[in-house]
């Protein structure tokens, strides 16, 4: 029976695990993006490696956990919806393991007169996923307090998009001096920092589905 | 000649195993919390062991009702109530054992001219209603109480996943316990006036003439649930309205309790001693029963997603089934005595006068049974044996399989 194996505690220690390695993945983006605008590119590097780990073990626990579920028939009637969670869960990580990349690979050019609005999306992006995971995690040991912690990721992903809109068009705009493929390549790394947020509203519209489902 | 007699018994017994023992694991099978492997192994189980344990309370206010007196009134009997159940099942309708039993006992009275027992008549017919009202509150309130723990105690999804797993398999236990032991009186009970056999010594204990028949009659009900009852269990847990796994171990908890309070002598003694009119030990309906608990959670919920429909064949089935088991009785106990020559029994007054013959005690039945118990012994211990290398085989392959999908992606 269940509550005698060992299954039930290695299970939440895995989803727990999983919410630990998007927890610390947008920590180390944070970072990350910080010591490039910074120009320290040693600790930028050294911050690729580590959302490289933390991705990988994320994938792999992911695969463990439905595995889990599916064999020992775990959560049969929420099985679906958890394993969606766990998976937009992981794009998130995904996504600041490409935006890393594409750091890396196409070194972008940000006029210094950027950083601050760079770090402001960042920032913004980066607390719309952050404030996901205590969600995430009250999905399974709180339902009734879910949906009041998914404000704050609302929140965050509009003034995402609003600070990204005027860094927009502020090099649109103002910024004449750059020449149009420029001003392309930052929209699109920017675009690309907007794509966490993103990946947390639709997390949160997920979560808010399944924790009415739960308490009902 | 006994097995010739007795089929009709096994063959209510199986369809009961088919039909209302899914009942007890149903939502938990339908709900996907218990494979049907698990439930239709613990549920035959522990049928078997309420039925001789517990099943004589039940099967005595059924005697009450009417004492059938001969070997072939008790085969025609069991055997009206099986076809009525048979073909109730066959349109869709949720029938019960019980009624059906009820029926046919007493187009056996009014064949045979005995008179049928009003108190016992009324006690039962009032537990059909009262049966599935008892269900539906006592659901509600356990709805409400785990609801409430659920809501303070912060427990982790999965954990409370797997308290609610356990919980279950040991309330089904319990459930299958008691629908042993409240529901062989309808498969068992109208062979015992007609049944004398010695009493079985099996170095632990002792089983009398009656419990052979349960066992016997629990047997059949387990063959049922293992046969029969998957189709039954999957649509037994999403038929009536979806049911989440606490809704689940909470209808499961409620039949149980109710079938349990309608079987046993101690708890009626306590309910007495307390000075509160007594329970009478009555085969309920173990169909209804949960339908009672699953529209009372539906009914606390806010009654948007219950199929009403059911509701009107419950009531249905209350008139109609007895109705059409008892004619049917009538009818058969008619041609058999007729045209087969058989005794079917007399008024109660006149036995000695005619020299209606029971079976009597015969050594060599004792001795089947005997056998039968020690081949289900074997047969119980290589199914776990072999369950379990299943289970471990599987977990093996699994490990290997994903190993070598990590070893190749590295």
């Amino acid at each position: 029976m269940a509550v005698f194996t060992r299954t039930t505690k290695n299970l939440i220690l895995k989803i727990e695990e999983f919410f630990d390695n998007i927890d610390l993945g947008l920590l180390v983006f944070r970072e990350g993006v910080k010591a490039y605008l910074e120009k320290d590119i040693d600790a930028f590097n050294r911050h690729i490696q580590k959302v490289e780990l933390l991705e990988s073990t994320a994938d792999k626990l992911q695969r463990s956990i439905e595995n889990e579920m599916i064999t020992h028939s775990i959560l049969p009637q929420h099985r679906s919806e958890v394993s969606s969670l766990i998976d937009v869960l992981d794009e998130i990580i995904d996504t600041i393991k490409a935006t890393l990349n594409e750091f890396s690979i196409e070194m972008p050019e940000i006029p210094a007169s950027l950083n601050h609005n760079f770090i402001s999306i960042m920032e913004a992006s980066v607390s719309a996923g952050e404030e996901l995971i205590p969600a995430a995690r009250a999905y399974f040991k709180s339902p009734y307090t879910v949906r009041e912690k998914l404000l704050k990721v609302y929140y965050f992903e509009s003034e995402t998009d609003k600070v990204s809109r005027n860094t927009t068009r502020i090099i649109f705009q103002e910024m004449k001096e750059l020449d149009l493929a420029h001003k392309s390549h930052l929209r699109y790394i920017i675009h690309h920092i907007e794509n966490i947020s993103d990946n947390a509203q639709k997390a949160a519209d997920l979560l808010s589905a399944m924790a009415i489902k739960i308490v009902m | 000649m006994i097995i010739l007699f007795l089929t009709s018994g096994l063959l209510l017994g199986w369809s009961l195993g088919a039909n209302d023992a899914a009942n007890v694991f149903g939502s938990a099978v339908g709900s996907k919390m218990v494979s049907f492997r698990k439930a239709a192994i613990i549920a035959s189980v522990f049928v078997i062991l309420g039925a001789v344990i517990q099943g004589a309370g039940a099967s005595e206010t059924l005697g009450k009702l009417g004492a059938v007196n001969a070997i072939g009134g008790s085969f025609t009997v069991a055997l009206a109530a099986a076809v009525t159940v048979y073909f109730m099942t066959k349109f869709g309708l949720p029938v019960s054992t019980t009624q059906a039993i009820v029926g046919a006992i007493i187009g056996w009275n009014l064949f045979t001219g005995n008179p049928t027992d009003g108190k016992a008549l009324t006690q039962i017919v009032s537990t059909w209603v009262s049966g599935p009202v008892i269900g539906a509150v006592f659901a509600v309130l356990l709805y409400i109480i785990l609801k409430t723990i659920k809501k303070n105690s912060s427990i982790h999804l999965v954990r409370f996943e797997s308290y609610i797993r356990t919980g279950l398999i040991i309330v089904g236990a319990f459930g299958a316990y008691s629908l042993g032991a409240n529901n062989i009186a309808n498969v068992m009970g109208v062979f015992i006036p007609a049944f004398n056999l010695h009493d079985l010594d099996l170095g632990i204990f002792t089983l009398s003439s009656s419990q052979q028949l349960f066992l016997l009659g629990g047997l059949a009900i387990a063959a049922g649930i293992l046969t029969y009852s998957n189709r039954v269990m999957e649509i037994v847990g999403s038929s009536i309205m979806e049911l989440s796994s606490e809704a689940a171990l909470v209808v499961v908890l409620a039949q149980a309790f109710v079938l349990f309070i309608f079987s046993s002598s101690g708890f009626s003694s306590f309910i007495e001693r307390i000075g509160l009119p007594p329970f009478p030990m009555v085969p309920v309906s173990s169909t209804q029963v949960i339908i009672g608990s699953v529209i009372g959670i539906g009914l606390y919920k806010g009654a948007r997603n219950i199929n009403f429909r059911i509701l009107g064949e419950i009531a249905a089935g209350w008139v109609v089934t007895p109705i059409i088991s008892g004619i049917l009785a009538f009818f058969s106990l008619f041609f058999v005595k007729n045209i087969f020559s058989i005794d079917v029994g007399v008024k109660a007054g006149n036995i000695s006068d005619t020299g209606t013959q029971n079976i009597q005690a015969d050594p060599r039945v004792s001795l089947i049974i005997q056998y039968l118990i020690l081949s289900l012994l074997i047969a119980g211990i290589i199914a776990v044996l072999f369950y379990y290398f299943l289970e471990r085989k599987k977990k093996i392959e699994l490990r290997k399989s994903e190993e070598k999908f990590w070893r190749n992606l590295k």
